[in-house]
């Protein structure tokens, strides 16, 4: 058997939280996030570059998590899917992606949102072209990316005008409602 | 408090005689003040329900140019029509949904396969020992541990978990590891010593016609000579003599079609855990855990009973996760022996080596049209290369022809089909199963066609359709068609008439149909035959939030979202108030699985019939509390009231406490099961649906006639779905529909090198469009309100794919004038025709060369009053509630009432070749030479 690669201690700030542990020097990223950053969100759909699948902001930049060493990574913010809601309020692209048919199987989905999100930062009114050159790399097999982009343009409208997303735990639909003129 | 009270309180709240006395302790109304149970909610006042989605029929605000529909009484102007996000939708956006790799559970080991690096060889021995002793190996199994068969059909059990004798193709199982991690279990694989003979491979799929030394299957008494055809069949309906005779114009081509994969982004994954009571419990992004549930039985040898398989999130199926597969085997075995949870993930190269994609085939078409216009012939020849297993291959084979009898009327259809083995990774069912190769060979015909004939293709079209309530000439009972209205709309929104044959060189434009079965008619297991397809249960409780339990498998198309909707709708409730449970066999009730679009047609049927239970349970209580009878009551927005007076009635809440009483929770079930229908020839139950779904596509392209590269530019896709239940999921549909057919026909393939080898397992070299490459869709939803389907809906996740492939192949004959008969029209490929083109012509620069132009002939003419005098048929037969009966032939000039082989000698209905045809037979047709192995002396 060939000889197990070195330990070394990795940190970074995964969504925020400061995380630490011992990996192999080889690890690649996407597996530390998955297997221990508790980052499942981050989906595996090729492991070599070619679906976008695994995206993921570093320092606020979107990369390939399955094309990233680990290491290259320590002492990084990393901001995954998860990280992009704020409790239960959710970031506005995931608002729109639900609405405008953006995710059908949505596996996906993670990868596109940490893209767009990313894309939304730098840029808040980004052009129909920007947005395509912005998801070039994602592949989706469901939707045809249509929807993803009017979902894209969708929250880019919703950040420029400042409004926020409702909590999701707020109280939904009563089922003994009361009726007009009560 | 005492019994005295009591009684005296009743008597003075009511007038009520006291019959009902009270015999012990009672709580006594109205004494303590309880808050009212499961209030508490926003939107405490009741929105008036839209009028605009009830039905005219009901009175209300929503058109119905095709008719009352049977479930009308049942809308509530709450959701179904409305668009809507999927109902697990913020699970998917907040990376929360769980997909087969996302299961972890404690203790879990990874499993590993070991895949055979031969196409075809005997395995002599597998020595396990090295592999056992490397320290973090936990188990091995091999074909030895579950040495029994499965398959989807039952007909064709041809798959082992792993290797049993022999592997049939580069990637085929051979022996599986459990390990504590992944880099041990491939440690482990790589020390595993397999002994092999290799016996000679077939690849090319002509060369599973003949006979070999070794086939690859052996069928017993079934097997069809020593070849290694899978399955054949054979078929002629209607004037198949006289066809050509009869004809002034034909078209006939040779297609090659190469195969594709489903593509879907989450690889394939399980995990199997045996629990402490010695159940196991599978997780699986699976399209048919029904299936996989019986061939786990059957290779495990436990009863049924003792599993449960659970459906994580779906990554995409579009076929290729509905095969049972061997690693769920193997993860279950795995399991067994450590008694550990065992987690087996596929990577990219595996999706291709278990593969499932669409056949990989050779078709000729030829199709004939006589003086009036009419389709007097179809003759199709489809040869396809199923891979190493039969899979979904035995209805493939009938796909291939009995898919393109409709939408159009034809004097007579011959139709002859093989699937042979050959030792590449199997072929399967994908989104558009056995249609779209076929369907695009048809469409192309008849655009050729239509240009021998000198008329319109979209006109020539419309003057062939079949009318609503009709019989196709096969049998199938077409019931709703939109076909019609799919090219008009079409015809008009991408402003054809202006473009067609008009544009320049190197723009183009071009029509395509599409015509696919909404739900099959009969179940796969056909035993016990009453069994439904779908069955949906539900149970309400005093809290008040509807809870579905059904089988069906959602694979991101959005079947809980319609189920849910399709609840709400009944109940007149809003949709946060009902959950969807569907993912495990222990509490789900049987549901055949998403194939063959059957999902929302049937489950959604048994939801309705589920849910209108508990509407009668709800009117009869509310008919209790206010005195108003029953048929006086309708359901809206939480509130159930007198149609006529609305102010009388009660809250949703009220009605339900009320029927709960002595009862409890309310549970029902629903089921839904196809009508007998067909006829009954040998087949005749291949391609038969309760409903069909019909689209038409335009698509625009721009081909560069120096480099052959060809652009989609714009897609008007219109698509008969009866009535669309979430038109946001429709139109998702239709695009992604669109990208994977634009795929097919412009950059996907599954390239074999000369040596035999799948050479781009993996979507670097497999192109899959990108945001780039996709044009604009325009998604155009027809609405034909099928009589059967739930609301009104049929299908709308697999016919959409259809029209793309033939309406851009047909867009490139209109831009540059060269119509090509191999897929995907890569720049290369296409560049070697436009070469031809200008050496036939002469032309040295492509630059030169002119597109096609379009000369009416005089028959234009007679085919658009037809169509005019076609369309007034087909508004009366829609409208008629008991039309007459319509077969194909009438076109003809036969009496429409009667099949036209029960009629008229000439016109045929055979499924065995007759004498004399294997003199000249066609290539797929020549698998008749061979006899099968129960028919000969041997
Ligand atoms: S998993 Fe990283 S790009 Fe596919
Ligand atoms: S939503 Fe399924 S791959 Fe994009």
């Amino acid at each position: 058997m060939v000889p197990g690669p070195d330990k070394i201690n990795w940190e970074a700030k995964v969504n925020g939280r400061m995380v630490s542990f011992p990996i192999d020097s080889n690890a690649i990223l996407l597996d530390i996030l998955r297997d221990k950053g508790g980052s499942l969100g981050t989906k595996r759909g090729c492991d070599m570059g070619t679906c976008g699948c695994c995206s993921v902001m570093i320092d606020g930049t979107p990369k390939l998590s399955c094309l990233v060493l680990a290491q290259e990574a320590d002492g990084c913010e990393i901001t995954t899917v998860e990280g992009l809601s704020s409790g239960h309020h959710l970031h506005p692209i995931q608002q729109t992606f639900a609405e405008c048919g953006g995710s059908q199987c949505g596996f996906c989905t993670p990868g596109f949102l940490v893209v767009s999100a990313a894309l939304l930062e730098d840029n808040p009114s980004p052009t129909k072209d920007e947005i395509k050159t912005a998801i070039e790399g994602n592949l989706c097999r469901c939707t045809g990316y249509q929807q993803i982009v009017e979902a894209i343009s969708k929250a880019s409208e919703i950040l420029v005008s400042g409004d926020g997303i409702e909590d999701s735990t707020s109280p939904k639909s009563d089922p003994h409602p009361g009726f007009a003129g009560e | 408090m005492s019994m005295e009270d009591g009684s005296s309180e009743v008597g003075e709240d009511s007038d009520s005689p006291t019959s009902d006395e009270m015999v012990g302790y009672r709580q006594q109304p109205g004494k303590l003040p309880f808050s009212k149970p499961g209030s508490g909610g926003k939107n405490r006042f009741s929105e008036p329900t839209d009028q605009s989605m009830i039905p005219e029929s009901r009175g209300g605000g929503l058109a119905q140019p095709w008719g009352s529909h049977k479930h009308d009484n049942l809308v509530s102007g709450q959701i179904i029509g409305k668009p809507t996000s999927l109902v697990d939708s913020n699970w998917k956006v907040t990376g929360q949904a769980k997909y087969g790799d996302d299961i972890r559970l404690p203790g879990e080991i990874i499993g590993r396969i070991l895949r055979s690096p031969h196409h075809y060889a005997r395995v002599l021995s597998i020595d396990i020992s090295k592999a056992m002793e490397l320290p973090g190996v936990l188990g091995i199994a091999t074909g030895d541990d579950a040495p029994g068969k499965f398959g989807v059909l039952p007909v064709t059990k041809d798959e082992h978990a792993m290797a049993v004798e022999k592997v049939r193709h580069v990637g085929d199982l051979v022996a599986c590891v459990a390990a504590v991690d992944e880099v041990t279990a491939r440690e482990a694989c790589r020390l595993i010593e397999v002994e092999y003979e290799i016996l000679d491979s077939v690849h090319d799929i002509k060369m599973g016609l003949e006979n070999s030394e070794n086939p690859i299957h052996d069928r017993g008494k079934y097997h069809i000579g020593e070849s290694n055809v899978q399955k054949r069949v054979f078929q002629q309906f209607g004037n198949v003599s006289e066809m050509k005779e009869n004809s002034i114009a034909s078209h006939e081509a040779d297609w090659t079609f190469t195969g594709v994969n489903h593509g879907f982004t989450e690889p394939h994954a399980v995990v199997a855990h045996w629990d402490p009571s010695g159940r196991l419990t599978l997780y699986t992004p699976q399209q048919v855990p029904h299936y996989l549930h019986r061939a786990l039985a059957d290779v495990l040898e436990v009863p049924m009973h003792q599993i449960n398989v659970y459906r994580t999130f779906v990554g995409g199926g579009f076929g290729g996760k509905s095969d049972p597969f061997p690693h769920e085997m193997c993860a279950a075995i795995l399991a067994r022996k450590t008694g550990r949870p065992v987690r087996i993930n596929f990577d990219r190269e595996e999706v291709f080596w278990v593969n499932r994609g669409r056949h990989p085939s050779k078709i000729s078409m030829s199709l004939h049209a006589d003086s009036e216009g009419r389709l007097c012939g179809i003759e199709t020849d489809a040869l396809i290369d199923g891979g190493a297993f039969a899979s979904f291959g035995h209805v493939t084979t009938y796909y291939n022809g009995v898919l393109h009898t409709a939408p159009y009327e034809i004097g007579a259809f011959h139709y002859t089909g093989a699937r042979v083995w050959t030792n590449k990774p199997a072929s399967g069912a994908m989104r558009g199963h056995g249609a779209v190769n076929s369907r695009c060979a048809v469409e192309t015909g008849i655009d050729d066609l239509s240009e021998r004939l000198g008329v319109d293709p979209i006109d020539f079209r419309l003057a062939n359709l079949l009318p609503p309530h009709s019989a196709t000439i096969t049998g199938f009972r077409v019931t709703s068609i939109g076909m019609r209205e799919c090219l008009e709309r079409v015809k008009k929104e991408s402003g054809w008439e202006e473009k067609f044959r008009k544009m320049p060189l190197g723009k183009g434009i071009g029509i395509g149909c599409g015509f696919f079965i909404s739900g099959s008619g009969l179940p796969i297991h056909w035993d016990p035959n009453k069994f439904p397809h779908a069955t949906v249960h539900l149970k309400i409780d005093m809290d008040g939030g509807v809870t579905i339990h059904t089988g069906a498998a959602d694979i991101g198309q959005g079947s809980d979202t319609v189920v849910a909707q399709s609840v709400a709708e009944v109940l007149g409730l809003p949709l946060d108030m009902i959950r969807v449970r569907s993912r495990e066999s222990d509490t789900s009730p049987v549901d055949l699985g998403s194939y063959s679009s059957r999902v929302t047609f049937m489950n959604a049927n048994a939801a309705i019939s589920a849910a209108m239970e508990i509407r009668d349970d709800l009117l009869n209580a509310t008919s209790e509390i206010t005195g108003a009878p029953t048929e006086s009551l309708v359901i809206g927005d939480r509130r159930i009231f007198k149609k006529m007076d609305p102010a009388v009635g009660v809250s949703y809440l009220e009605a339900l406490h009320k029927a709960q009483e002595d009862r409890g929770a309310l549970v029902s079930s629903g089921s839904y099961r196809t009508p007998p229908m067909g006829r009954a020839h040998k087949g005749a139950a291949a391609g038969l649906a309760p409903a069909y779904s019909f689209s038409a596509y335009v698509a625009e392209v721009d081909v560069d006639v120096e480099t052959g590269q060809t652009k989609v530019e714009r897609v008007w896709a219109a698509h008969d779905c009866g009535k669309a239940l979430n038109p946001l999921a429709v139109e998702g549909q239709i695009i992604g529909s669109c990208h994977m057919g634009m795929g097919q026909v412009l950059s996907e393939e599954m390239k074999y090198g000369r040596t035999g080898h799948l050479i781009n397992p993996d979507l670097l070299d497999y192109k899959i469009p990108t945001v780039h490459e996709m044009p604009h869709v325009t998604p155009i939803i027809v609405e034909s309100n099928d009589p059967e389907g739930p609301f009104g809906a049929k299908e709308a996740g697999e016919g959409p794919l259809l029209p793309i492939l033939p309406a851009v192949v047909n867009a490139v004959y209109d831009a540059i004038g060269v119509r090509v008969d191999e897929l995907p029209i890569t720049p290369d490929r296409l560049y070697k025709e436009i070469e031809k083109r200008c050496r036939k012509e002469k032309i040295g620069d492509p630059l030169d060369l002119s597109p096609p132009t379009l000369l009416f002939s005089p028959l234009q003419e007679t085919l658009v009053e037809r169509a005019y005098l076609h369309s007034e048929r087909d508004i009366e037969r829609r409208h008629d509630d008991d039309p007459p009966p319509y077969h194909n032939g009438a076109l003809f000039g036969l009496d429409p009432e009667v099949p036209g082989d029960e009629q008229d000698s000439r016109w045929a209905a055979v499924v065995i070749p007759p004498e004399g045809y294997l003199d000249n037979p066609g290539l797929a047709g020549s698998a008749w030479k061979h006899a099968e192995r129960r028919h000969r002396e041997d």
